[in-house]
């Protein structure tokens, strides 16, 4: 079994100086963060920090193992993915929210071929769709921990964050290991 | 319902599809040549309007601004409209759209529509990065989600829902790839995929093999559209846009909804059927998306032809075949064509176009059509385009 969702396992970069005798007036450091291991627009994972978008907190919280989103008071309308405006009533005052982290398999596949780039080492990997316990979110992602051929529509799963090679984080989904042989 | 002036089809052209040693710029220049040499009585300077299908030039081929640079290669210096149109796979399909749109109000009165796609790179994988950022980027492509595993998804509900066999897939690309070995143009023209060798090929994304999937395709196609009036300038059998209708239901993956029952394309066919005064029933040919053989089964149904449910009965019992009750792909689809994202739309006009003049090979033709049905969807299905076409002659 591949132990897929793994990131590309790329050297973190160090962060560019500004170019020797540059006249650009001077400006405060920005705050040390991740670089990506691919070149910015061939990268698939979000920016998290707080200076590059405003749901930050979801990443923050996404490190201390808590899946959560954005939610509409006026609406009674749970987002995915996080928000900064309700597309309902286009409302800016949220609230967050954590999520079940159990949920059930409506539907999986697998990539056997045609990986994009940086993902090329984790075939085959498995991909579903998830209805979240208990409220009304079915969240599209990896599945770990069986082979896609032991995965099937109603199998629990339960939701997991993981670190990527670069320090950033992100969610994936954990079957339960298979059964192993009967009487083994 | 009438909009405006009413829009002929007037003439169109592919070019060769495939792996081809030509770049962007190139497919470009073929397809214009190939357009004056189809259309003998148009002039470069009639053309007063340009659209450009084009799905992902920035990624495909580093080149953004696309519609002048094609226009360049093409030999065309439009003088009232010139845009390209970017719907990803319905990318061509909105180029007519908005040819039609701009000829009916009086904007425009002879445009171009076209659409070039250069696809295979020397990277693969940076290739399957760009189809990737058609979904949901950083939400549902950084999970490994590209079209092929979403459409076994659908497969896999759709099979499991409706029981339903799952040879319909396989029959789907046997039917549409036997109509490409009629189309010289066609990616797999010269290839023969029979029942037996598309269930040895490899598995994809599980249930879809490699046969159940288009291709990564290097192509262009153009079409000319013509007020009403001018039709007989440049064809005695023109092809009139009597419908369109589109639906755009969600983006990201969470909120698909039931993965076999394509409500947005209900939606856009009911739509496009009212508006041209016709139903399902009466569409004799269609050209419809199959990027995956189950996205064909699952429009069979969506757009009236058969129920809900019925969809795989409905292809292995020969109803999408000649003879059958619609006559459905019969250029080869996108399974026997090959799928350049921007060009596909504006090829299935040409074939409706062919079709709809008897000017297809006896292999491929629907029995005395009148009326011509064109289908695209994009990214994850979530966006669903269609097109109306009446046969009939100019003035
Ligand atoms: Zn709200």
């Amino acid at each position: 079994m591949s132990d897929s969702g793994s990131a590309p396992a790329a050297e973190r970069p160090k962060a560019r100086a500004a170019p020797e005798g540059s006249t650009a007036p001077a400006r405060p450091a920005p705050p040390p963060r991740p670089m990506v291991p691919l070149p910015y627009l061939l990268d698939f994972f979000p920016l998290q920090e707080a200076d590059q978008t405003g749901i930050a907190r979801f990443f923050a919280r996404l490190r201390e193992g808590r899946l959560s989103t954005t939610r509409c008071s006026r609406d009674d309308l749970l987002h995915w993915p996080p928000r900064v405006a309700c597309p309902k009533c286009h409302g800016t005052e949220l609230t967050w929210v954590d999520l079940p982290e159990r949920g059930r398999i409506y539907a999986s596949s697998a990539v056997l071929a045609g990986a994009p780039l940086g993902m090329e080492a984790d075939v085959p990997f498995a991909v579903g769709l998830v209805d979240l316990d208990g409220v009304p979110l079915r969240l599209f992602g990896r599945i770990v921990g069986r082979r896609w051929e032991a995965l099937a529509i109603g199998l629990p799963v339960r939701v997991e964050g993981f670190e990527l090679a670069d320090g950033r984080v992100f969610y994936r989904f954990r079957a339960e290991p298979e059964p192993g042989p009967p009487g083994g | 319902m009438t909009l405006g002036r009413s829009v002929a089809l007037v003439g169109g052209t592919t070019i060769p599809w495939g792996v081809r040693a030509a770049t962007w710029a190139e497919l470009a220049q073929e397809v214009g040549a190939a357009l004056f040499r189809r259309v003998p009585s148009l002039r470069a300077e009639e053309v007063d309007s340009f659209f450009l299908g084009a799905a992902e030039p920035e990624r495909f081929a580093f080149q953004s601004h696309v519609a002048p640079f094609a226009a360049e290669q093409m030999g065309l210096a439009p003088r009232r409209i010139i845009q390209r149109t970017e719907l990803a796979c319905a990318s061509g399909q909105s180029a007519i759209r908005s040819a039609y749109a701009a000829i009916a109000s009086g904007l425009a009165d002879v445009a171009v529509a076209a659409g070039v796609e250069k696809m295979n790179l020397p990277s693969m994988p940076e290739a399957n990065t760009s189809m990737a950022c058609v979904l949901d980027r950083a939400w549902d492509g950084a999970h490994g989600g590209t079209a092929p595993p979403f459409f076994a998804m659908v497969a896999q509900r759709y099979l499991a829902e409706h029981h339903a066999p799952p040879e319909a897939l396989t029959a789907v690309a046997e039917k549409n790839h036997a109509f490409a070995n009629t189309n010289p143009h066609a990616q797999f023209y010269a290839k023969k995929f029979d029942r037996a060798k598309l269930d040895r090929l490899p598995l994809v994304s599980p249930p879809l093999r490699l046969g159940d999937c288009s291709s990564m395709t290097d192509g262009a196609a153009a079409v000319l559209l013509v007020a009403g009036e001018l039709a007989g300038r440049y064809t005695d059998t023109p092809a009139w846009i009597r419908g369109s209708g589109q639906y755009s239901d969600f983006h990201n993956l969470a909120h698909a909804g039931s993965l076999t029952d394509w409500t947005g394309l209900t939606r856009a066919a009911r739509a496009a059927y009212d508006m041209a005064g016709v139903g399902p029933e009466g569409i004799d040919v269609a050209e419809v998306h199959d990027c995956f053989s189950i996205s064909e089964i699952v429009e069979y149904e969506a757009l009236g032809f058969c129920g809900r449910g019925e969809g795989a009965r409905y292809v292995l019992d020969g109803r999408s075949g000649r003879g059958g009750d619609v006559l459905v792909n019969p250029r080869g689809g996108l399974l026997g064509c090959g799928h350049p994202l921007g060009a596909t739309g504006i090829a299935q006009a040409v074939e409706v176009f062919d079709q709809l003049a008897g000017r297809v090979p006896p292999e491929r033709r629907a029995s005395d059509p009148r009326w011509a049905l064109v289908h695209n969807l994009s990214g994850s299905a979530n966006v669903h385009s269609v097109m109306i076409y009446e046969g009939g002659t100019a003035g």
